[in-house]
């Protein structure tokens, strides 16, 4: 045991100094940002190296007020510096201007620089577009082609608010939350848009708000939209519904083993109930379908392993006093108790009790002559009470044990369930001040153990 | 009852739907989820002669969703909108069963509530309001809670006053909902409390009593913040039923007292935990600690401790033989392996304060590339209870956006730790595979269909079917 609780104290120190310095290096969610095609090549880091701005590419971002703006810069925005002339698609430009060939920002289908489609397009790549002899341009100018378009941006509305102009307004730098754009030598697609634990630097509840919904979209009753499925997020390999990654709480992180182990997550019902509603708990706790991943199949051959050890908590979910006493009268396990007591069925429906068969062991409750038990055991039924008395609850009432353990000699034995000096105990003196009906049911009124003396 | 509870139902539709005619002049939403859940499968039974059977059972249950927002007028809500929402949230369940399952059942005052053929519930039903005054939260109904007190519902009111942002008091009073009360599901029954003797010693009648709750709570921290704490207090009572000279006019039920706290460091370290301390018995049953760290990239590593002792209702007296309790050490990893692979291990340590250890692990990834995800995990248990060790596959594949197939393999073996002499087998051993075969389609907006079948066989049987069909359709207006 102390061997074990060293192990597991190096094990966390080891694991909380590591926890200190890990990045966490992972791609946006494909429901929030769906499949897109940006057919753009482009080096934000030469440009950024050459003098450009965010704001003087990007102009409609600061008044943009919807994430589903296209806020990619048009043809308008590059000729400021690149002498774009459409009628020469090939057009040479001196030394150290920017380039005036299509193929040297549109990219075709394949990734390869695209031109019109008479010329065909000349190989190479964008960012190295093809050159005629000795690298210089071809001799003979291309000329322009009637209805001859690039592959066009197409931008999938993000499943997300916000608000580039709430933002601008308040100086939040354009650099704070696309951090590496400036160093990017190729075109910025979706998987370099920022991630929830960026936003979460300033959403913390106090720089700003920390409510999903700033953010989320919601269905009408304001709970989270979580089922964003679309062609699009499948597209970029989006299936299933959204869930939390763990950026926020890491308890809440929807992986491979939450579904059974999301109590302690679930403490907090406000904030489960903000992408989910109530009857997704009963479903599981409380539902009519069992629930495959949590019991396999047949599980009713299985959980008698289960229900003894309480691995998983069968109270979680089922009330053994209902749930597990009626489906064991009825599969033939319970049985009612035996004898002659008042109002005792004398006729178990489902055929049980009838002493055909009992299903402990022998020395359970009585010895191999038939007399009860007087001193507990390892074998005797004492000892798998005080370890799992809801496994007990799972086939018999309460009579059945009043049957040896109450006061009453009427009934039977009288074996005190009580363990050495009870009445002294702090659970005696509360459980009496609070409730004297459990008592009575073995004790008589007015006898001197309900007092706790 | 039955009948009763189905004229509410139809009674309850029949307003609800005259009032959504109504709804153009409104200026509410409602979204209405329809369920119907089929299922037919067989149960493995005891012959009286000892020998092995199987019982069929043919459910079928119809599940009614309803939610009702924007209730209160637009110029209540504040210019941002999120001011005094009123909203009404509710959920009904009629169950049946068809099957072989149910005949004999014990009926009269033998009756037992998982045993009904027909069943009513309210799961929930309650008026709510957000925000109300930019200070108050509210439930008014039946409803339902989850915390560290407890898995409870009851039938009365619930307000939640924010004090500050980060500071928020809760107090609710009612009565509890109990399975034996008309349209309560049987989940709400008391474990314990002998529902169905008929020893007058057990005080069956005691059931039937309404039950009076009131309970407070005080929250810290704001949902999401790096810090959240919880303290409550519930009480629940009963007057005595049949009283006779010499006893208590009443008794309490349930009394309990927790706290419930969490706290995160960015997203690198996270701990949650709690503790409940049960005022009716004077002990602490319930005791967890959990803390989650970041290692590496996306790896996690989380180490928990449990304290669980079992307590039952006031009226029970096994609330004095449970004297034991059992702490659970468990740690678990958790890891991405690039963009499509998650993997885990897990393991447990228990310990019986009645002497007795058990212990076990699972392992297991999901891999989930394209329109594919495939899941495998193996687990193995051993120590008081018994043996198990299994495997389960599944798969799914979205075919289409409208249809996504699924499947699933299992197999497993077990060994109960306890001999019994039941004719099949001088011990609960034995082995079972299982194949799950479906499909999921959308069938057109908010209308879903899943079915499902499923196949065992093993140690005690060749075929054991299992068919599931789930008709879900959403609607707004």
């Amino acid at each position: 045991m102390k061997r074990l609780a060293t192990a597991i104290a190096i094990a966390a120190a080891a694991a909380a100094g590591a926890a200190l310095g890990a990045p966490d290096v992972r791609p946006p969610s494909a429901l929030i940002f769906p499949a897109e095609t940006v057919p753009i090549v482009f080096d934000h880091a030469q440009h950024a190296r050459l003098g450009a701005t965010c704001e003087g590419c990007h102009q409609a971002a600061p008044a943009s007020t919807s994430a589903a703006d296209n806020l990619i810069p048009g043809e308008a925005a590059c000729r400021s510096c690149h002498k774009i002339d459409r009628t020469r698609p090939d057009k040479p430009v001196a030394k150290g201007q920017g380039a005036a060939r299509c193929d040297a920002c549109h990219a075709d289908s394949k990734g390869g620089g695209w031109m019109p489609s008479e010329m065909g397009t000349l190989g190479g790549s964008p960012t190295s577009p093809a050159k005629g002899p000795a690298g210089q341009s071809p001799s003979v100018p291309m000329r322009a082609v009637a209805g001859a378009e690039p592959p066009r941006v197409a931008l999938a509305h993000p499943n997300l608010k916000f608000n580039h102009k709430l933002h601008a307004t308040r100086g939040i730098a354009c650099a704070l939350c696309h951090a590496s754009a400036d160093t990017q030598q190729t075109s910025v697609t979706r998987l370099d848009l920022p991630l929830m634990a960026s936003c979460l630097g300033c959403h913390d509840g106090k720089q700003a708000t920390a409510r999903c919904s700033a953010c989320h979209i919601t269905e009408p009753d304001g709970r989270l939209k979580t089922k964003l499925v679309s062609a699009l997020t499948m597209a970029a390999g989006g299936t299933g519904p959204l869930v939390p990654s763990g950026s926020l709480r890491g308890i809440d992180a929807h992986g491979p083993t939450f579904r059974r182990d999301h109590a302690q997550a679930g403490r907090d019902e406000s904030y489960c109930l903000s992408c989910h509603k109530r009857n997704e708990c009963i479903d599981c706790h409380g539902g009519v379908v069992r629930p495959p991943d949590i019991h396999p199949s047949d599980y009713v051959s299985l959980h008698a392993v289960d229900g003894r050890r309480n691995s998983p908590d069968c109270s979680a979910c089922h009330r053994t006093q209902t749930f597990c006493v009626g489906c064991h009268q009825r599969s033939g396990v319970a049985s009612d108790p035996e004898g002659g007591l008042p109002g005792r069925r004398a006729n178990n429906p489902f055929g049980t009790g009838t002493g055909f068969k009992t299903f402990h062991p022998p020395g359970w409750a009585r010895d191999a002559g038939g007399a009860v038990i007087s001193t507990p055991r390892s074998t005797s039924h004492s000892l798998a009470a005080k370890r799992n008395i809801r496994s007990c609850a799972s086939c018999h009432r309460e009579e059945s044990c009043l049957a040896c353990h109450s006061t009453d000699p009427a009934r039977g034995p009288t074996f005190s369930p009580h363990g050495p000096n009870f009445a002294a105990t702090a659970r005696c003196r509360f459980l009496a001040a609070r409730n004297k009906r459990a008592c009575l049911k073995c004790h008589g009124v007015g006898s001197m153990e309900l007092s706790c003396e | 009852m039955q009948r009763r509870g189905r004229s509410t139902l139809l009674a309850l539709a029949a307003f609800l739907s005259a009032s959504a005619l109504a709804a153009p002049a409104a200026a509410y939403d409602f979204t209405l989820s329809v369920r119907t859940i089929g299922q037919g499968y067989q149960v493995r039974r005891f012959a009286a002669d000892g020998s092995n059977e199987l019982l069929s059972r043919r459910r079928l249950t119809q599940y009614m969703d309803l939610a009702v927002f924007d209730i209160a007028p637009s110029a209540w809500r504040g210019d941002d909108g999120d001011r005094n929402l009123l909203y009404f949230d509710a959920s009904l369940r009629f169950d049946s069963d068809f099957g072989g399952y149910m005949l004999g059942r014990p009926t009269g005052p033998d009756e037992i509530r998982e045993l009904q053929q027909n069943q009513f519930d309210i799961l929930y039903a309650f008026l709510g309001g957000r925000n109300v005054g930019g200070r108050v939260d509210f439930q008014l109904g039946r409803q339902i809670h989850f915390d560290l007190v407890d898995f409870f519902a009851f039938d009365g009111g619930d307000a939640i006053f924010h004090v500050t942002r980060k500071l928020a008091v809760e107090a609710y009073a009612g009565t509890e909902v109990r399975g034996e009360l008309p349209l309560s599901a049987p989940i709400y029954e008391l474990d314990g409390t002998s529902a169905g003797s008929r020893d007058p010693a057990t005080r069956p009648a005691q059931n039937s009593m309404l039950r009076p709750l009131v309970g407070a709570a005080v929250a810290g921290g704001s949902d999401g913040g790096p810090l959240f704490a919880r303290l409550a207090y519930r009480r629940v009572w009963s007057a005595t039923a049949d009283q006779l000279p010499g006893e208590p006019d009443s008794g309490v039920n349930d009394e309990k007292l927790a706290l419930t706290a969490f706290a995160a460091w960015r997203d690198r370290i996270q701990a949650a935990g709690g503790v409940r301390f049960n005022l009716l018995l004077a002990t602490f049953d319930d005791e967890q600690l959990l803390v989650k760290l970041r290692t590496f990239g996306r790896q996690w590593l989380t180490l928990e401790h449990a304290y669980l002792a079992p307590t039952f209702d006031g009226d029970s007296i096994w609330n004095v033989f449970a004297a034991g309790a059992y702490r659970d050490l468990r740690a678990s990893y958790e890891l991405a392996l690039g963009p499509e692979v998650k993997a885990y291990a897990r393991g447990f340590a228990r310990f019986f304060t009645a002497s007795g250890r058990a212990g076990g692990g699972s392992l297991g990834a999901t891999w989930r590339r394209g329109r594919g995800l495939v899941r495998g995990d193996g687990y193995w248990e051993d120590g008081y209870g018994g043996r198990k060790i299994g495997v389960d596959t599944s798969a799914r594949l979205a075919v289409r956006r409208t249809f996504e197939l699924e499947g699933r393999l299992t197999g497993y073996g077990w060994r109960g730790d306890q001999s019994s002499d039941m004719a099949v087998s001088t011990s609960d051993q034995g082995v079972v595979f299982g194949v799950q075969g479906g499909g999921r389609w959308l069938l057109g907006q908010g209308v879903r269909l899943h079915l499902l079948g499923e196949d065992n066989f093993g140690t005690y049987y060749l075929s054991q079917f299992r068919g599931l069909a789930v008709l879900e359709v959403d609607a707004s207006l």
